[in-house]
């Protein structure tokens, strides 16, 4: 991933930070008004080597705040909106993709939206793809289970698009209460009359609702399988649109692996 | 039959066969208790056919007094029988739809008494969901040829869709196979629906092709990219927290990021907003591929219709008449398929049904997308410069979509296209070579022969075969012989080159 680091290498510094937004907005701020970084790493992932110093940002609302509206007014929202879907990817290298990204928008300003071709943006587009896709297919593939009038669900997404699916639900289900809990990152949403939070969630606290409510989930399994032509069957197709990754939340694919 | 499970076992079985699950075209907040409609066109899953399941698609009831001799369920056929109670059908979308199983509802039926009866149990049902429910997702109600004028506007007042299937491409056709069915009665609702849109859209001052034309949002592919833009994300880490809250709705964003789709007062007061659709049966009768192009077309010019679906005819077992293709006749899938391309490259890339297949090859190409065919048959116009041509002719270059063509056009204006800036730019350069130049060199590595591009772009035991007299022209190897549906989806997010988004 040479494209990503540093032009010029002043002195090998790798930023770590706390893994939030702001954190990578304020080492972002730190790498144009003090020292260069050299690599910027969420700390829970950092590998220490003995050949890079590196130095620990400490999250700072004001210079976050500055850079934040720094590239909506120097580069575009669209920019902004941008970079904020790339850093809920998982991929590893995401805050440096960034960093390069933000460092040719403060220079070459809102047209770095039309530069295709440039590896950097390439990267970025790729990634905020990726999310963005993560996010809609989500929106169609969590199932809700009822408990005493609370809807829940669980996913386990490969991107943090959780967050991204919040207003969705909340407008959709404005009367109802409902939760949606991410194993992988122990969080979810909770949400009620259309307003919502985030929060940390010990996975104990959440209730085994897949036994619940045969009822309608057996409706729904019929329904699946009666819904599919036989003499068109294409499992390629279906597995390719449908990763087999995110089936284990599904309801109704239970019932195919149990028979 | 009074159990659910069995109900809705039979009714969506009969149902199954309607191919349009979009719920494209429309874009509303939940106007009532609940549901919404978005318009890039939510999948909710797969089955294993590889067709996307977003809305319940069900029968109302499966009960006909019709004998359409395509169809499982005509008068004669033997099949169990079953109808939805109207508050039942109602109760079961509300549950489906408050556990995401699906997007809204499908309604279709059979033509149990007259198309009267049948189409008021309809309203019946839609009804008690927006109006008790309070629903404010998305409907597609079928009408049944027939209706009388009052209830086909009840129903559109209603619903989001409408559709009345044209079912074969011709009227003869037609009365050959769906006697009861008359030409007449099938066309007179979808021009009344016509109508009505086209008057409405006037009475509120929105000129027609602004915001109706399809392709107008109404693909995944222009969905994708509004979902990038609408930003649906909360805001700024509360830092004044212990830690424990993360984020919560609204919190302080900048506007541009809260766009909120268009909300409409009350959950539904345009007459069939997402407009209305068709669908034929390919294979069942014989027709050529121009004859089933020039019908869409017509479709398309003359009732506006936002999609025109194929569907491949699957034997009914009703063999007795023999008006239709025995039980063993494989199901035309590449058929169908091409069919989609070349409905796809009408509505999206300007190509009239002339063009795609002319009087002496009526039927399309097996071998390659009727584009590349296009392209094949008009080396004339070939290779263009990239550089150069407009945004119009970059979409003639097979390999060049929609969403590259926008980038290349965009890119040009910052530098020059070099050839290896290609790929980056989402174009399929393995198919494009042939019939473009970079810089004004080409890159092609042969000569402009339609036969000799063929040879490349076809798999090696095809190549092999097309050196062979005795090989018809239609044979087809069976390499990708996918469901059209992997390459069409419901939402009509086809890829015939267009390695823009997602290939
Ligand atoms: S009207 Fe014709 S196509 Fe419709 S259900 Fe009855 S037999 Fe089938």
């Amino acid at each position: 991933m040479e494209i990503f680091k540093l032009e010029t290498v002043v002195a090998m510094v790798d930023y770590i930070y706390d893994g939030t937004f702001e954190g990578l907005l304020t080492c972002v701020h730190t790498n144009y008004y003090g020292e260069r970084a050299n690599g910027i790493y969420p700390e829970a992932d950092y590998q220490v080597s003995i050949l890079t110093e590196f130095y620990k940002i400490v999250t700072d609302e004001e210079k976050a705040h500055a850079v934040y509206s720094g590239i909506r007014t120097k580069i575009s929202e669209e920019a902004l909106e941008r970079v904020y879907r790339v850093h809920l990817s998982s991929h590893k290298e995401k805050e440096n993709i960034i960093l390069s990204y933000l460092r040719l928008g403060f220079k070459k300003g809102g047209c770095i939206s039309s530069m295709h071709a440039h590896p950097v943006v390439l990267a970025m587009q790729d990634l905020d793809r990726k999310v963005s896709f993560e996010k809609v297919r989500l929106l169609g593939l969590v199932r809700f289970s009822e408990i005493n009038g609370v809807l829940f669900c669980s996913i386990e997404p490969d991107h943090d698009v959780l967050e991204l699916m919040a207003d969705h639900f909340a407008d959709r289900y404005k009367n109802e209460a409902f939760t949606i809990f991410d194993k992988r990152r122990k969080k979810a949403i909770f949400c009620h009359a259309g307003k919502w939070y985030i929060a940390a969630v010990d996975p104990e606290i959440i209730p085994d609702f897949e036994k619940e409510e045969r009822f309608y989930q057996d409706l729904w399994k019929v329904y699946f399988e009666n819904i599919a032509i036989k003499e068109r069957t294409n499992p390629r197709c279906q597995k390719r649109c449908m990763p087999v990754r995110y089936w284990k939340n599904l309801t109704e694919i239970g019932i195919m692996e149990t028979k | 039959m009074d159990n659910m499970l069995d109900k809705l076992k039979v009714l969506s079985d009969a149902a199954k066969y309607d191919v349009s699950c979009a719920t494209s075209g429309v874009n509303r907040q939940n106007s009532g208790k609940i549901g919404s409609a978005s318009s890039m066109g939510i999948c909710h899953s797969w089955s294993s056919d590889g067709r996307c399941i977003s809305l319940l698609k069900v029968l109302f009831t499966n009960k006909c007094v019709y004998d359409c001799q395509y169809c499982v369920n005509r008068r004669t056929a033997d099949v169990q029988r079953a109808s939805f109670e109207p508050e039942e059908l109602a109760d079961l979308v509300i549950e489906f739809y408050r556990r995401n199983y699906i997007e809204g509802l499908f309604l279709s039926s059979a033509v149990e008494v007259s198309p009267d009866y049948t189409t008021e149990r309809i309203i019946r049902a839609i009804r008690i969901l927006r109006e008790i429910h309070g629903f404010a997702g998305y409907i597609h109600a079928k009408i049944v040829p027939g209706v009388s004028p009052e209830l086909v506007n009840q129903v559109g007042l209603l619903a989001d869709r409408l559709s009345i299937n044209i079912e074969l491409p011709t009227t003869k056709s037609l009365e050959l196979l769906a006697p009861q069915k008359k030409m007449a009665a099938i066309v007179t609702p979808m021009k009344q629906i016509t109508e009505t849109i086209l008057d409405r859209r006037q009475l509120s001052g929105v000129s027609y092709g602004n915001g109706g034309g399809y392709g107008n949002g109404s693909d995944y592919g222009a969905a994708y990219s509004s979902a990038n833009s609408k930003g649906s994300y909360g805001g700024f880490t509360n830092l004044s927290d212990n830690g424990f809250l993360i984020r919560e709705t609204g919190d302080e964003f900048p506007q541009g990021l809260k766009q909120q789709i268009q909300s409409r007062s009350g959950y539904k007061e345009k007459f069939a907003p997402a407009g209305q659709s068709t669908q034929m049966i390919i294979g069942a009768t014989p027709e050529s591929d121009r004859r089933i192009i020039k019908t869409s077309e017509s479709l398309y010019k003359t009732f506006k219709m936002k999609r025109v679906y194929f569907s491949a005819y699957i034997p009914v077992g009703n063999v007795a008449s023999g008006l239709l293709p025995s039980a063993m006749t494989a199901v035309p899938l590449r058929r169908e398929n091409r069919l989609y391309q070349a409905d796809w490259l009408m509505r999206f890339y300007k190509f009239t049904a002339d063009e795609i297949i002319d009087e002496a090859n009526p039927f399309l190409d097996l071998e390659v997308d009727p584009k590349m065919s296009w392209a094949l048959r008009n080396l004339k116009h070939f290779p263009m410069e990239i550089n150069k041509v407009s945004y119009e002719e970059l979409l003639r270059i097979p390999g060049v979509g929609t969403t590259s063509a926008m980038r290349i056009i965009r890119q040009r204006r910052l530098s020059t296209i070099k050839f290896d800036d290609l790929k980056k730019l989402g174009v399929v350069v393995k198919r494009a070579q042939y019939f473009l130049t970079c810089c004004g060199k080409y890159y092609g590595g042969v000569a402009q022969d339609p036969f000799l591009i063929r040879q490349k772009l076809l798999p090696p035991e095809n190549q092999m075969s097309m050196f062979s007299e005795t090989m018809p022209t239609r044979t087809v190897g069976n390499r990708n012989l996918e469901n059209p549906q992997s390459v069409v989806d419901a939402n009509g997010n086809l890829q015939i080159g267009d390695g823009g988004r997602h290939g």
